[in-house]
């Protein structure tokens, strides 16, 4: 049983009337503990992909299965409650909420699933010093450099322990030193949790460290090293 | 085209005019010598009466016994002899003006033309009843409404500029002797508001007059003022100067 | 955790809502001043015309206010009358006779309204006492010493120690007439009491109309004047027959009816004030909410709701009306306090205004009223959360997706 599956799916988006195939049949599963990369240039559907796993955004055609629940006609509430109980997301750059300290902002997936604030607090805390951040709790996310910043995101999608944590192209903002460091820490948590991680990269370093690679070119799924093992 | 258009008719137009003028003032000068007479029956050139006044109102009934002199429609004076608390209490009107004097402070006082049409003495009579009813000939259009073998029955009009309370008066006189029978009073809205009736017709001198009025506010039917002259006496040696200010005040 | 995000989310572009609040608080605090000049202004119209003439609440025979009928009168006990003393609301009770009639001197005179009054009762209803511009009060053993307002006086050229003669129809059908001496000239702004009313001690009075022992009505003031047709409702029962109770309200309808179409003014005043007030906020977070878009897809994609979101945006709406409430209220306080106070003097430039039988004091002179705090309190948090629900809803309806991809 897979943890996620995608079923022959397809987005198309559109432009005042012209048509932009993001994505073109793509079936993809998942299983638990994979720590796998969506590669491809720019504009080969990677983010349109991950948004699709993540229940942020509806496929054109197909089905997305997560958890063995299918979410096509699900309302916009009901996408969010699973969101947040399921997915963890990181994006490229400017993860948090400038006003939330780091741990306010790694708090926040908790605070909507309303956990009490001792034990948010205690969590938190102890992602904090996995992910190498302690002492930075109070600091603003200004008062934090790329690759902090990027791991209190990381805090704030692993707060909730959800199945699967999205990242889109986390290290491009970093310098290959601290991507790879970064990158590091996501595999280590990856097998010390057994946290699911897909994420999306173009920089061939950071794939090279990926147990799976999907390659997409033009929205079509060109290769996964999966399949072709 | 008009049939006034032609010439003999624009030559004829006003002549007829002028004559329909004519006969009706012809008409009129007889109607308007009969009311003149009517008001003045208590006047003549000149007079001297003694007067009982009985008004009767909802809240009290009084008496009062009173002495008055007049000369021409112009000069007029009377005086309160009883009750004993009024005795002294004197009006003056001079053509139409009208002067009160006031024996307990000893004053006298003009009755200002906001209070004209207030009551005088307490009586169903107004002060404008005093200075106006001399010239309805004057202020009023006169036309004979009604005429039978024994009476005269003439509706009053006021004049587009004359300054009355009334809408309408109507008098009805008996033809021989020629005496006042009755006067109805119509407001603006030609609603029927008092009532004057003569009677007692007697014999004083020459003429025939009824020593008796009685006035009767109709939206008060319980109520109404008498009027009854006990000596009347005409053509008196009387001039303008009795009837000063100077003399209100004195006895 | 909502409610410290909302909060510190208001403080992150400071000047654009130090702007948007000191606008807030500026048309709270000037409305609220607004409102109690206002206020102030009904207040003393309302003075004028029960504390210079009719009094709260008045006793007297059915339709005697409406007809002024010399025989509608009373008996002078009934100013004594148990229900009246054990009626807590009434402060003063004073027996009034009134009578019209011709006031003159030599050849000018005046037709006249004349009070008859026992000055130490009347005094503690109306407050003529106060609006005395020359002489004295009438006093009950000065037998005919009257006070008269300023335009009579002027019109009849009279001074103090004039002597007047008062002529009337007494009661009796006699001519009822006496002498006056002016003891006293008062001055109140409504022309119609100052060329029309004459207060004279009311034995006088009785004697010259007649009418031993009677009033035709018991004038009365109360703690609170707002609370006439009550009492007066109050009262009626316990009251002989064929007398009849009447509020100012019953005395002065105009009156009533612009003191209730005052609530209605209050509410459109409010409502224009706050029109503009209400489009700056709106204004302001419209800016904030695009401003953040980003923000809120990140927000989304962590799994808060559409309806957090848009709480969220509200709750800041409602923090800045909060605090533009608390300062305004405040503020509008502290100026309400200085007109009550101090106010400004305007005689100089206008002068007073009769209006619905009251009269319009050429002053500014604030007033505490409640509901001219709670109105515009209870507006502001309303258009507040009004102006905030559209860019509240605005970021509850954005698209994560398309969010996100914003820089
Ligand atoms: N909201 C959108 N509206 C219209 N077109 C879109 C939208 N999102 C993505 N696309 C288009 O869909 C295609 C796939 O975009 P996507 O963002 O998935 O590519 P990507 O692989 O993530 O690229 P990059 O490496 O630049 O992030 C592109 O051609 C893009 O222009
Ligand atoms: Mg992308």
């Amino acid at each position: 049983m897979s943890l996620i599956e995608l079923k022959n799916v397809s987005k198309i988006y559109r432009l005042g009337n012209q048509e932009i195939p993001a994505l073109t049949n793509v079936s993809l599963t998942f299983d638990e503990g994979e720590f796998a990369v969506l590669a491809g240039p720019s504009g080969s559907g990677k983010t349109t992909a991950l948004n699709l796993i993540g229940c942020l955004d509806r496929p054109t055609s197909g089905e997305v299965i997560v958890s063995n629940l299918t979410l096509g006609t699900a309302s916009s509430k009901q996408l969010a409650d699973f969101r947040l109980h399921h997915i963890g997301f990181i994006f490229q750059s400017y993860n948090l909420i400038p006003v939330l300290t780091a741990a306010e902002n790694a708090e926040f997936t908790l605070m909507l699933q309303k956990v009490p604030k001792l034990k948010r607090r205690k969590i938190v805390c102890q992602l904090f010093a996995d992910l190498g951040i302690d002492g930075l709790e109070d600091r603003r996310p200004a008062d934090l450099s790329g690759g902090q910043q990027q791991r209190v995101a990381i805090a704030r999608a692993m707060a909730a322990n959800p199945h699967v944590i999205l990242a889109d192209e986390p290290t491009a903002n970093l310098d290959s030193h601290t991507a790879e460091e970064l990158l590091a820490l996501m595999r280590q948590l990856n097998q010390e949790k057994g946290t699911t991680f897909i994420f999306s990269s173009h920089d061939d370093r950071v794939i090279s460290q990926a147990q799976r690679v999907i390659r997409l070119e033009d929205g079509r799924l060109a290769d996964d090293s999966k399949e072709s093992q | 085209m008009s049939i006034y258009n032609t010439p003999l008719i624009r030559k004829l137009l006003p002549l007829l005019i002028l004559l329909s003028i004519l006969s009706t003032t012809a008409l009129a000068l007889d109607i308007q010598s009969v009311i003149r007479e009517v008001e003045q029956q208590y006047m003549g050139t000149s007079s001297r009466a003694r007067t009982t006044m009985q008004v009767k109102t909802s809240h009290w009934e009084r008496t009062l016994e009173m002495e008055a002199w007049s000369l021409e429609r112009d000069y007029f004076m009377v005086r309160i002899l009883e009750p004993a608390k009024e005795r002294g209490v004197a009006t003056l009107k001079r053509n139409r003006e009208v002067w009160n004097y006031l024996p307990k402070v000893d004053r006298i006082i003009k009755v200002p033309p906001s209070m004209m049409g207030g009551s005088w003495m307490g009586s169903h009579i107004t002060n404008d009843d005093l200075v106006k009813a001399n010239h309805i000939d004057e202020d009023f259009q006169l036309r004979l409404l009604e005429e039978t073998e024994t009476n005269y029955v003439i509706e009053c009009l006021p004049k587009e500029d004359a300054a009355v309370v009334w809408g309408k008066i109507v008098y009805r006189v008996r033809k021989t002797p020629q005496v006042p029978e009755q006067i109805d009073y119509f407001d603006e809205e030609m609603v029927r508001v008092r009532e004057i009736h003569f009677d007692d017709i007697q014999q004083i001198g020459e003429r025939i007059v009824p020593l008796r009025l009685t006035v009767l506010p109709l939206e008060k039917p319980d109520e109404m003022t008498v009027l009854h002259y006990r000596e009347l006496v005409y053509d008196l040696d009387l001039d303008e100067s009795y009837f000063s200010l100077r003399n209100l005040e004195s006895r | 955790m909502l409610l410290s995000l909302a909060f510190r989310n208001l403080w992150r572009n400071r000047r654009r809502t130090l702007l948007t609040l000191s606008a807030m608080v500026v048309s709270a605090a000037l409305l609220i001043l607004a409102l109690g000049v206002f206020s102030g202004m009904f207040k003393d119209m309302l003075a004028s015309a029960t504390e210079q003439y009719y009094g709260h609440l008045v006793l007297a025979k059915p339709e005697y206010h409406l007809r002024r009928d010399l025989f509608a009168n009373l008996s002078v006990d009934i100013t004594n009358h148990p229900a009246l003393m054990n009626e807590p609301e009434i402060l003063a009770r004073s027996p009034r006779l009134r009578s019209f009639g011709l006031l003159s001197k030599q050849l000018s005179s005046q037709p006249v309204e004349l009070l008859g009054i026992i000055p130490e009762l009347e005094q503690q209803v109306t407050s003529l006492q106060n609006k005395i511009t020359a002489g004295d009060y009438p006093k009950l053993e000065d037998r005919n010493g009257a006070m008269i307002g300023q335009g009579l006086a002027k019109k009849m050229k009279l001074k103090l120690g004039d002597e007047l003669v008062f002529v009337t129809q007494a009661a009796d059908g006699s001519i009822g007439n006496d002498l006056l001496i002016v003891r006293g000239v008062f001055a109140t702004g409504d022309s119609r009491n100052d060329n029309n009313l004459v207060l004279v001690p009311l034995p006088w009075l009785q004697e010259v109309v007649v009418l031993p022992g009677r009033i035709h009505e018991v004038a009365m003031t109360l703690a609170n004047p707002m609370l006439a047709a009550e009492v007066a409702d109050r009262l009626t029962p316990h009251l002989p027959e064929n007398t009849e109770v009447l509020g100012w309200g019953d005395l002065l309808p105009e009156m009533r009816e612009v003191i209730a179409a005052y609530g209605v003014s209050r509410m459109i005043i409010v409502t224009i004030l706050y029109l503009a007030t209400g489009l700056g906020i709106l204004n302001t977070f419209f800016m904030s909410v695009m401003e953040r878009t980003r923000e809120f897809g990140i927000l989304m994609a962590q799994g808060m709701r559409p309806m957090a979101i848009r709480a969220l945006v509200l709750l800041e709406t409602l923090f800045l009306g909060g605090i533009a409430l608390a300062i305004g209220l405040f503020c509008g306080a502290l100026m309400t306090l200085y007109m009550q106070q101090i106010g400004i003097d305007l005689t100089s430039y206008i002068t007073p205004i009769t209006y619905a039988g009251g009269t319009i004091l050429p002053r500014l002179h604030a007033v505490f009223e409640v509901a001219n705090f709670l109105v515009p309190a209870g507006m502001l948090l309303l258009v507040s959360l009004v102006a905030g629900f559209l860019p509240a809803n605005r970021a509850a309806r954005l698209n994560p997706v398309v969010a996100v991809r914003e820089d």
